[in-house]
């Protein structure tokens, strides 16, 4: 057992002794070595479930959506990318910040649970995509940190610097070949709407995917509702996509969502000026305000 | 089943000379929902209208589509007209055949006739899905507020005072008056300009429905129109304005001399003080920056020789808030910072003056009893200088735009300086001279032909000292050759420009200025008076540089607006607002940053979830505010937000008539 894991379970057990919160949620080990799902913890007991380890993707912060109308605490454990999905849905006043307990963990990087899976317990797996990239591996927000302010030292030295060399190839393309390289991607698309479902960005209370609006937002699966589909997400979480990843992992066909996400943020750093979602909860979102300013240069 | 009925409207040759009317006509019939097509010379005139109540009936029409003009022309009178004729007014469409596509099209008629025929399908297939809407109504408070006590904002005030109204008047300085109480004649009749002002204010003082509060500054404004809530900070004037009664035992007494404002510093003043003689309210109050007993905590002399023991050192600021109608914004100019101009040495010489201080000058309760004498040494000047153009119509160091009153002014003055002074000689720098306005050219003509003011076209160059005269070196571009001017008074026709705190008042009642902070009005011909917010007028110099005629015209006419919103109980309110559907908000908020009129807040409701109630916020939106923009349509995701009458199906109606 790591030393961390051991920590996760100290600090959720001692949670739900002194009635700090009902239900801790964290990862436990599942099915397959290379998975690690979400836990909901609500007797001290089953604190012995919860583990970190590689393979902790799932976004936490998106479990609290779920929660909204329990009259009790609810503690979450956070990673970077966790912890700005926090703050944003803050922003979206989603979540009450009185009625949330965080527990950050410094984290150091995940590995690629499909590379996972086709490597092997023993071959050498290489770090996700999105942990390649990641600007922010320390947790903005907790109450609680594992491992203290020494880790986040640690962690720090292992920031790396994003770059946009994959939206760069596909801005190169052609606009033709660029249609048919995002047309052959949707039409895999199986509109399961998982993307959706764990992206912390989407907070609506019933989508419009989920509506009946006959002429306007169409359910058929095909070529040109699925692009439509594409795009509304895209644009929907423009300018509040923290670059978790969980729409990318979560998606059963692999769509590479994170492209168009990244494409979004690329364009909105050289429109409005650099912009990293989640980072404060009291800031103004780029898309999100009436500027008097506003230099309407499309105008 | 929906019967819609179309009118194509020829505007006599505007629409029929490019676009084969009849056609277009005959094309509507095949659309889908369409009972009844026709075409008519003038759609708008009393038998087109009639033509439209008639065909409702007789064909049980139940939307109309009228394809003639922009609807910002005719919209409203086809309107009135279908609901004369039993509908709804909303379940009318226009297509714009005229400038969208007649006057733009004048050459092509086989395709301006085809465009227009796609233009009539695209408002046909929106039609059938209007829905009906009705207007609410808010209230109307019937109080108006003028901020700013000049003449215009004291016109104003008079205006609707006398129709009954009550008016509030806001004044940042101790007294009304304004700028106009600075000058000493007006032009083009040489009136004395207190003796036409101070009657006006004593008016405006004494009507039983104006309340003057003056030392007050606004602080904030909410609301919208009929409803604004403004709250007015009160300045502490360390005087009892009731106790007081102006005697001016205080500032006889008071020993801190204080550089005059009103006397453009060419005077003092004590701490203590009023601005001027007839000041109104004609109260002194204390300047707590350059009191004695306030900076050293000794003295208090005018609280000892007060007979009414008016003097209260311990007054504080006092915010008061109050339910307003309408607006009158007439906060009036400042002067161009004529130090900029370098080469003219203002500020370096002393016998260097702008417009302003020579206003003063030639008061006969100015700092020379109305004699003009040089600042620096008193003498009587014998060669008077006049630069014209200083700040205005200079792209580079100044301002772009003519700031209107100089060329008059300036012609004022050179009148003035040869009628006091017999044997002094004028000389007038100008780029052009504008003297539009009644009786103005010919009082420019009389100084210039009567009083023998020299008008030299060209600008100065350069000012410098010489003994004790001031060499004025410059171009007669009319001559083509250098100038030079041995003169004992330079004075400056600084440029009017906006309040330095123009911008912050415009942003805090919500309405937009130009680029020189002027403010803007609705439209530069046919609403000038208007701003883009319902319910706030403007007036006077703030809009732009004007003189005393112009700001006392725009004054009346704001006033007129004003009396014309209160007069009413309530007024109705587009529908033509956003909607929430308060099932699907999500309460994210991301509608409120992004609405420019401040029109969506949001509201706590309750409901059960799995037998518990719940309460949870949404979105809702004030239909006095909401312009319908649609601005927090596209920010809502989940499509909460819907605009009436735009709304998203409506929309890609029109869109699917034109492209399926």
């Amino acid at each position: 057992m790591s030393e961390i894991t051991k920590k996760i379970q100290e600090i959720a057990r001692e949670i739900l002794e002194k009635g700090e919160a009902e239900i801790v949620i964290g990862w436990e080990k599942g099915t397959f070595w290379y998975l690690s799902p979400p836990a909901f913890i609500d007797k001290p007991e089953d604190t012995q479930r919860l583990v970190w380890d590689e393979f902790c993707h799932n976004n936490l912060s998106k479990y609290l959506l779920d929660y909204k109308n329990h009259e009790g605490k609810v503690a979450i454990f956070v990673k970077g990318c966790d912890s700005r999905a926090f703050n944003r849905l803050l922003q979206d006043k989603q979540v009450d910040r009185e009625k949330v307990v965080l527990i950050g963990i410094p984290c150091t990087g995940l590995k690629d649970q499909d590379k996972a899976k086709s490597l092997g317990p023993n071959g050498d797996i290489p770090k996700a995509q999105k942990c390649m990239e990641c600007k922010y591996p320390t947790p903005l927000v907790y109450d609680y940190l594992i491992g203290g302010e020494e880790a986040l030292n640690e962690v720090a030295a292992t920031k790396e610097a994003p770059d946009f060399s994959d939206v760069k190839a596909v801005e190169e393309m052609t606009p033709d070949e660029r249609y048919d390289f995002w047309t052959k991607q949707y039409d895999r698309c199986l509109r399961c709407y998982a993307c959706r479902n764990v992206c912390p960005a989407c907070s609506c209370r019933e989508c419009i995917f989920d509506q009946t609006r006959i002429g306007w937002i169409g359910k058929a699966n095909n070529s040109s509702e699925n692009q439509f589909f594409a795009l509304t997400r895209a644009m929907h979480v423009a300018g509040r996509c923290v670059e978790c990843g969980e729409c990318e992992r979560a998606c059963p066909m692999d769509i590479p969502i994170m492209l168009l996400n990244k494409k979004l943020i690329k364009d909105i750093n050289e429109l409005f000026g650099k912009y990293d979602a989640g980072i404060d909860p009291e800031g103004k979102l780029p898309l999100g305000h009436f500027d008097k300013n506003d230099p309407e240069e499309f105008m | 089943m929906k019967r819609v009925g179309v009118f194509i409207c020829h505007c006599g040759s505007n629409i029929a000379a490019a676009v084969d009317c009849e056609k277009v006509a005959e094309n509507a019939k095949s659309f889908p929902g369409v009972a009844f097509s026709t075409d008519y010379k003038y759609m708008c005139a009393e038998p087109g209208q009639d033509l439209i109540k008639k065909a409702i009936k007789e064909h049980k029409l139940d939307r109309i589509v009228v394809a003639s003009c922009s609807p910002r022309m005719h919209e409203p009178t086809f309107r009135r007209c279908i609901e004369s004729g039993g509908l709804n007014p909303y379940l009318l469409e226009m297509a714009n055949i005229r400038e969208h596509c007649s006057w733009v099209h004048p050459d092509d008629k086989e395709r301006a006739t085809f465009k227009a025929t796609e233009l009539v399908r695209m408002a046909v297939a929106k039609v059938l899905k209007n829905e009906p809407l009705d207007k609410s109504t808010i209230p109307i408070t019937k109080r108006a507020l003028v901020i700013g006590g000049g003449i215009a904002g004291i016109q104003a005030a008079l205006d609707i005072a006398n129709a009954g109204h009550i008016v509030d008047v806001v004044e940042k300085e101790p007294s009304i008056g304004g700028r106009m109480a600075q000058i000493d004649k007006t032009f083009p009749t040489l009136d004395c300009s207190a003796c036409i002002l101070t009657p006006k204010m004593v008016e405006v003082a004494n009507h039983p429905n104006v309340n003057l509060i003056t030392y007050s500054e606004i602080e904030k404004v909410e609301g919208y129109v009929g409803n604004f809530d403004v709250t007015i900070r009160k300045k502490a004037r360390s005087v009892d304005m009731k106790a007081c009664t102006g005697c001016g035992t205080c500032y006889q007494k008071c020993p801190s001399k204080v550089p005059s404002e009103f006397e453009m510093e060419m005077m003092d003043r004590k701490a203590i003080y009023t601005p001027f003689p007839q000041a109104i309210p004609n109260k002194p109050v204390i300047d707590r920056e350059n009191c004695r007993y306030f900076k050293t905590g000794k003295c208090g002399v005018c609280q000892k020789v007060c007979p009414t023991n008016a003097v209260d050192f311990t007054q504080e600021d006092e915010l008061v808030t109050e339910r307003y109608g309408a607006i009158v914004v007439a906060t009036g100019f400042d002067l161009f910072d004529e130090s900029v101009y370098g080469e003219y040495g203002y500020g370096k010489y002393k016998d260097v003056i702008t417009g302003l201080h020579f206003e003063r000058l030639i008061n006969a309760s100015g700092p020379t009893m109305g004699k003009i004498k040089r600042p620096s040494d008193g003498k009587i000047p014998k060669n008077v200088v006049f630069i014209k153009c200083v700040g205005s119509r200079d792209e580079v160091k100044g301002k772009a735009y003519c700031s209107k009153t100089c060329c008059m002014y300036t012609a004022k003055h050179a009148t003035l300086v040869r009628e006091k002074i017999k044997d002094s000689n004028v000389y007038v720098f100008y780029m052009d001279v504008r003297t539009p306005g009644k009786g103005y050219d010919e009082f420019y003509t009389r100084t210039t032909d009567q009083f023998g003011a020299k008008y030299i076209r060209g600008r100065v160059s350069k000012i410098y000292e010489k003994g004790d005269k001031l060499i004025v070196r410059g171009e007669d571009t009319l001559l083509g050759r250098p100038v030079e001017v041995e003169a004992d008074m330079v004075v400056l026709a600084t440029a009017m420009v906006a309040k330095s705190d123009a911008a912050k008042l415009a942003q805090m009642i919500g309405f937009s200025y130009d680029q020189n902070h002027f403010y803007t009005e609705a439209h530069p011909k046919l609403a000038p008076v208007e701003t883009h917010t319902a319910g706030v007028y403007l007036a006077g110099a703030c809009q732009g540089p004007k003189d005393i005629p112009d700001s006392v015209a725009q004054a009346s006419a704001a006033a007129v607006k004003v009396c014309g919103l209160l007069s009413k109980e309530e007024m109705p309110t587009e529908p033509i607002i956003s909607a929430v559907d308060e099932a699907i908000c999500a309460g994210c908020g991301m509608c409120v940053p992004v609405c420019p009129y401040k029109a969506i807040d949001m509201k706590v409701i309750q409901e059960r979830v799995h037998g518990k109630t719940i309460s949870r916020k949404v979105a809702t939106v004030n239909s006095g505010l909401c312009q319908g923009c649609g601005a927090c349509t596209v920010a809502c995701r989940s499509a909460a937000l819907n605009l009436k009458h735009f709304t998203n199906e409506q929309i890609l109606a029109e869109v699917d008539a034109l492209c399926l």
